[in-house]
Formats: structure tokens, sequence, C-alpha cells
């Protein structure tokens, strides 16, 4: 299970807290200070030390002794005029991008579904679930066996349909093997989508459908004239946090191609991942994860104003 | 009537189509435990075969009981996942409770800290911890792992029982205070008790999160006694090759406490997903 932000309605800043006339009681921040500090030191230090390396020449030996030779903007100039980092974007950019359309019209359309009134459908939202809660090692594990080129249960299925002729390998040649870690990773997604939209499409009223009903409206106008509409601000956050969330993502990708075949599936996660820990290069590394930051951190933005417009709709 | 019946024929219908939908979907995980339960012989059957016969233990009895590796970082994910909900629960749950109710300054600024670091890659982090963690050696260590876990824990567990604590009326915090209960025991007595559900939650999706975890195993242990299930299982892909079976039925150990949880909790987890986005 990746970790992500799950609690949308919190980001409302103004919740009352009862509103205190006398001084403020001290002894009472001492519940907060733990987790303050504990992020401050977990999260906030390691990011400004990554900075910091980014700014310096960092050879093997400096990573355990320390005292590496400030270089200035050396390293940033390496890393953006090397054409692997800028592929490494991209294949991030497509990749998620990918992932978070495939992932967001299979969990659309998986909430429309479960939203209808029918026995046994909160089980079923629940067993769903199981994809998104299973760690990725094991759906990357169990997504490279089904994709096997000789063996595999997918492409049994695309050729007893006849889509499939011979054996496809998957995870050998690049575009397939885009597709298949695109389809791993919206495989996970797509239940968090579901789940999400499903408490947007609760709050849409029942007679609204009815009278879209009377006025003759099929199935699909009910869907792109009520549905949509209303659940724009839902569907814009769910966008948004998923495909945070996917250009995040590590070990799905990692698993099943460690970025190949060459690069074509080489995310920037994992191209910083290799610079630090396969080639050593701590400083470089360091610039790759530190620009990397700007693409969720920015999009957080977004996310937590719309956030607060969902939350004020 | 006959409207009723209608009604009824279309309900079924759906439970139908809905079943079909959730099986279909969940291929991939009996596909997992099918093959596990295969023999050697029968994971290489063209067209594949649908269900395991004969259903053979061997991947289980030979192949995950005997790997030395396997058992070592079962128990080792089980001490990191174990320490990380600790910490976590210990240094969550009073932040949240007092983000939610307490007099505290800023609220609107911490609240904002613990979504922002949420959105940090593992891998910004799992960088800079293995120099830091070089220099204060924390490598290759429960410690450094745990630490690392809650890193991203303890803000998700804030945000999650924060609107747990926010349904806690206050009057009855002022009503425990007002019969002599300190900030301290009105929390311990008043506040902990009514929110157990989300005590619940948080201690679980820790729990998890911290099992299924994998880029800080991966970059801050390299020594194997170390190492998580996840990058145990991760080794075994290369050397297991082609027993699909074998690697299946570790995949299917690694996925067994999740599973598990997840049925018997299942609601607490579901709850813990939505809970934001179901209140307003």
């Amino acid at each position: 299970m990746t970790t992500t932000v799950t609690e949308p309605g919190t980001a409302n800043g103004t919740t009352p807290v009862r509103a205190p006339q006398r001084a403020r009681h001290w002894g009472e921040h001492l519940f907060v200070v733990p987790a303050v500090v504990f992020v401050l030191a977990t999260v906030l230090y390691p990011l400004v030390f990554n900075v910091d390396l980014s700014f310096r020449d960092v050879g093997v030996a400096q990573i355990v002794t320390g005292g590496a030779e400030w270089v200035g903007w050396e390293n940033y100039a390496d890393q953006l005029g090397r054409d692997e980092f800028w592929h490494a974007l991209v294949i991030s950019l497509l990749y998620t991008g990918l992932a978070v359309v495939v992932a967001f019209a299979l969990g659309m359309a998986l909430a429309v579904y479960f939203n209808q009134r029918f026995p046994g459908r909160n089980v079923m939202r629940s067993l769903l679930l199981l994809a998104w809660i299973l760690p990725t090692v094991v759906s990357a594990n169990v997504w490279r066996w089904m994709l096997d080129g000789s063996y595999g249960l997918v492409n049994a299925l695309l050729e007893a349909v006849g889509l499939v002729d011979g054996d496809l390998f998957w995870l050998a040649r690049p575009v397939p093997a885009l597709f298949a870690v695109v389809i791993a990773t919206a495989w996970s997604f797509t239940p968090f989508i579901m789940i999400l939209l499903l408490a947007g499409l609760q709050g849409i009223p029942d007679t609204l459908y009815e009278a879209a009903k009377i006025d003759g409206a099929g199935a699909w106008r009910r869907f792109t004239s009520v549905t949509m509409p209303l659940l724009k601000p839902v569907n814009l956050t769910a966008l948004l946090l998923c495909f945070i969330s996917t250009f995040k993502t590590f070990d799905t990708v990692f698993l099943m191609t460690r970025g190949g075949p060459g690069e074509a599936t080489m995310i920037l996660p994992i191209y910083a991942y290799n610079e630090a820990f396969e080639f050593f290069r701590f400083d470089t590394g360091a610039v790759a994860t530190t620009l990397m930051l700007v693409v969720p951190l920015g999009l957080s933005v977004f996310y937590f104003r719309s956030l607060r417009r969902e939350e004020a709709a | 009537m006959s409207a009723a019946t209608a009604s009824v024929r279309r309900r079924r219908r759906l439970t139908a189509g809905g079943v079909l939908i959730t099986a279909l979907y969940l291929l991939p995980v009996y596909w997992m435990l099918a093959t596990s339960l295969k023999e050697s012989s029968d994971i290489f059957a063209t067209p594949p075969q649908l269900f395991p016969s004969p259903i053979s233990l061997t991947s289980y009895t030979e192949t995950v009981v005997n790997h030395a590796g396997i058992g070592r970082g079962l128990l080792n994910s089980t001490v990191i996942a174990a320490g990380t909900t600790v910490v976590t629960l210990a240094v969550a749950v009073p932040a949240a409770y007092a983000l939610a109710r307490l007099r505290v300054r800023f609220v609107a600024l911490l609240i904002l800290l613990f979504l922002v670091v949420q959105m940090v890659p593992a891998v910004n982090l799992a960088l800079p911890m293995f120099v830091i963690f070089s220099r204060a050696d924390l490598v290759n260590s429960y410690a450094g792992l745990i630490l690392a876990n809650c890193s991203l824990a303890i803000p998700l567990a804030i945000t999650i029982l924060r609107p747990y604590f926010l349904s806690v009326p206050g009057e009855v915090i002022e009503a425990a205070k007002i019969d002599g209960c300190t900030t301290w025991t009105a929390f311990l007595r008043v506040a902990l008790p009514v929110s157990v559900p989300g005590l619940i939650t948080v201690a679980v999706i820790s729990f998890l999160g911290a099992w299924g975890e994998f880029v800080f195993g991966l970059a801050l242990a390299s020594d194997e006694g170390m190492q998580p299930i996840t990058v145990v299982l991760a080794g075994l892909t290369n050397s297991f090759g082609t027993r699909w079976n074998d690697l299946m039925a570790v995949s299917v150990v690694v996925a067994l406490p999740i599973i598990v949880v997840f049925v018997f909790l299942q609601r607490y987890i579901v709850g813990g997903l939505t809970a934001g986005a179901t209140k307003s």
C-alpha cells in the first residue's frame, strides 16, 4: 500500500479551535511538539540536507566522512545538460499521465456501477480495495507473471480472442513495457479512485436523476449532464491526488522493469535512485530528487485549493 | 406488484454483474494463489490451467519454509512494522488531539505542514537518509528503518485521526475538566476511549503501510539479514527465475497478513480511507 493523503477533509484551516480568550495554555502545546519535532527531523531536515548535497562534490568516501567540497551550481548544470534526465522526466510524465487516465476512467465506471442499489454492493466495493491495499511488491510480481511472454495469463486470454498471435514479450519491448507498468499501476490505483468518487456520487440527490429521467434523459445523458458537472470538484481532487501519488511511485516500475528495456520505462524516481545507489553519485542524485520535488509540490498547491473549493461547495 | 418484481429482478441482475466485475478485477489475486498451488510442470501448461490440479503445497512446504532469507525477512518486517505502529501512535495521537481540540498556535499551518509532507516521494527521503544514517551508524538497523517509516506514517496518521477527535463533542471534554480532569486526564479518560475506532484505523494503516514498504528497506538495509520481506521478495525474483509457483507462494505469504487484517478489520480501513471524503 502506498502512503497517500487519504483524508481530504482536513485542509480547511479555519477549523474552530475553541476561542482562547485568556492566556494561551502553553502546556497544551506539549501534545503536538513531538510530532512537529519528528517531522522536522525526519522529513524537513533530510530534504534540506539533500539540497545541501546537491551543491557539493560528494564522492564515495564523503558519504560517510562528510566534508565534500562546495561546487555551486555545477551538479545542476550537469543534470540539466543530460539527455537522460530529460528523458526520465518525459517518461515519468507519460507514465503518470497514462496511468491516471486509465485509473480514473476505470474508477469512474466502477463508482457509477457500485453506486447503484443492489444486494452485496458494499462487500464487493470493499473487496475491490484489496487491489489497492496489496503491497506493490506483490502486485508487481503478479503482473510480471501475468504478462509473461510465453506462459502468461494475459497473452493466453488475448490469444483466445484473437488479439495476439504468438508470444508478446511485454516487458522486453519498449512500448509494451510502458503499457505494462501503466496497467499494473492503474490496477492498484483504480479502487482508491472509485472510493473517492463514490463519496462524491453519494452526495448527489436522487431527485436530480428522477427529474432528468422525467425530462427524457437517457443513462449516458444523465451521466454527462447531472453526474459529471456535480462531481467536478471531487473529480479534480481525485485526479490531482492520483497524479501526485503515481508520480511518486517507485516500486511497481522498479520491480517490473528496473526502468528498462533500455530506458523505456526509466521514470525519474528510478533515475534518481540509480544515480545514488547504483553509481554512488549522491550529489547528482540529490539534484535529480530535488528537481523532481517540484512536480508534486507544485501540484499540491492546486490540490489544496481544490480541496478547499470542494469543502465550500 | 409487477413493478416491485421488476425492480427485484433488476437488482439481482446488478448483483450478478457486480460479482462478475469483482471477480474479473481480482483475477490477478486469484492467479497468484492458483499458481502458488501448482506443481512446477503445471505452471507452463498451454493453455494455462485455470484451476490447479493436483493441488500441490510443495512451494510452501519446501521453498517458503526452508528458505532462510524468507523467515528472516518476515521477522524483520514484523519488527519494523510493529515498531513503526507503536511510535506512530505514540506521536500522532496526542498531536491529532491537540490539533482538533486543544488551544494550540498555528493550527492551520501545522495541518498544512502534515499534509504537504505526504507529497514527498520516498526516494527524496531515502537518499539523504542513507547519507545521514551512514554517519550516525543507523544503516542496517531496526531503529533506522523504523525512523524512516515513521517519517511518512506520522503525518498520514495525524491527518486520518484529527477528524475522529473533532467528532468528540467539546462539551464532553469541558465537563470532564469541570469534574476535575486535567488536560492530560481528559485526553486519556474521555477522548481516547471514544476514539477507539480511529485508533484502530490508524494502527492498521500504519502497520500495513510499513509491512508493504519497499524503498526505505531497499536503500537503508543493504545487509541481507536486515532486509524486510518486501526487499527479500524483490531479490528472489532474480534468483528464482521462472519458478513462478515458488515466487507466487512467497508473494502469498507477504500478502497474507494484509489479506487477513483486511478481512477482519476492513470496515476500519475503508472508514479511514473515506473518512474525509464522506464528511464535509
